[in-house]
């Protein structure tokens, strides 16, 4: 895991460095080998099942594109119509990796925004029925279990 | 392969455009905090993946991803914030407190 | 070609003043605390573009990346204050 961290870590010190003569490699790979070292990996990173992870990204984009669209569509409707409600959403996670996962998805997703987190419970702003209807049906909650199924402790 | 970036950059023109109207339009803080997350959901995605197509697939290509990752990553957070305060000190929606 | 970014440097420009009109007009205090969060959001896409358009996007993306980061600390510090103080009445 700790070396997994270093090389995502080198990884973007290559990406953000523009220069890449000796020196400057070798002190990239001196810091991000002790930032690794340092700091012990993130308990929820160790439940996270990447390949779900990688494939809940294009998901999620195509849920932001549909309702990013419709919500357009709202805010250039000469009428605007719009029907703003606070919304309780029972939902079964608990633990905070996945309360995170869930709140930041729900709010980067347009029309929906979290507003409160508890375990067991967020407070949801839904712009208009449609995007109620969208939060509703639960396929955020399928989606993120998955990505956070692997086993625990494994490293 | 030039063209394909313009067409994306103008993508996320309308986009931005279309968060700014909602701004000026939409009625209370959390319907505005809606405008805001479409535009930077989608107007600076797109503005963003033309100007990285635009500059073909290099070290530059990648560094422009990084930014767009960071944009994506840090919103949700700041709407959450700003909202979740709005909330605590006593604002509801639905009232319309707008002049 | 230039003309295209000089076209989206000032249609970006103008978005950043209808901003800037929610900042100064809004009647709350969390509006204006959207409001510059859309600028800010708008100056770091406006940083890449000013990059392409002089060729160095390497330098420019340093500047938005460190710009996104003092956004965040600066948005979570007055999202904080209002939540401790509280909305004021007007």
């Amino acid at each position: 895991m700790r070396i997994l961290t270093a090389v995502i870590l080198f990884a973007l010190w290559l990406v953000l460095s523009a220069t890449y003569d000796p020196a400057h490699v070798i002190v990239g790979a001196v810091v991000s080998a002790l930032v690794a070292w340092l700091n012990p990996a993130l308990p929820h990173m160790r439940r996270l099942s990447w390949f779900a992870a990688l494939a809940y990204q294009p998901w999620l984009f195509g849920r932001i594109l549909k309702s990013g669209l419709h919500v357009s569509r709202l805010i250039l409707d000469p009428k605007l119509p719009i029907s703003p409600e606070l919304v309780r959403h029972k939902t079964k996670f608990t633990r905070d990796g996945e309360l995170v996962a869930l709140g930041n998805s729900i709010t980067l997703t347009p029309g929906t925004i979290t507003v409160e987190v508890a375990p067991g419970e967020l407070v949801v702003h839904a712009i208009d029925e449609e995007s109620r209807k969208d939060l509703l049906d639960g396929s955020f909650e399928a989606k993120i279990a998955g990505v956070f199924a692997a086993t625990e402790g494994e490293r | 392969m030039s063209w394909l970036g313009i067409a994306l950059i103008v993508i996320g023109l309308f986009f931005l455009v279309v968060g700014s109207i909602g701004m000026l339009r939409l009625p209370d803080v959390f319907s505005r905090a809606h405008a805001l997350s479409v535009t930077d959901s989608l107007g600076a995605l797109f503005v963003l993946l033309g100007l990285a197509v635009y500059e073909g697939f290099n070290t530059n290509f990648l560094r422009i991803i990084v930014v767009l990752g960071l944009i994506y990553l840090l919103n949700p957070v700041i709407a959450h914030a700003t909202v979740r305060a709005a909330y605590r000190s006593g604002l509801r929606p639905g009232k319309g407190d707008d002049q | 070609m230039s003309s295209f970014f000089l076209f989206v440097l000032t249609t970006l420009t103008v978005l950043m003043l209808v901003y800037l009109y929610r900042v100064v007009r809004g009647p709350t205090a969390f509006d204006r605390v959207l409001g510059l969060n859309g600028i800010s959001t708008k100056a770091i896409v406006l940083l890449v573009v000013i990059g392409t358009t002089f060729d160095r996007v390497d330098m420019f993306v340093d500047i938005s990346t460190g710009y996104a980061l003092l956004n965040l600390v600066g948005a979570l510090a007055i999202a904080k204050f209002l939540e401790e103080r509280g909305e004021e009445r007007q």
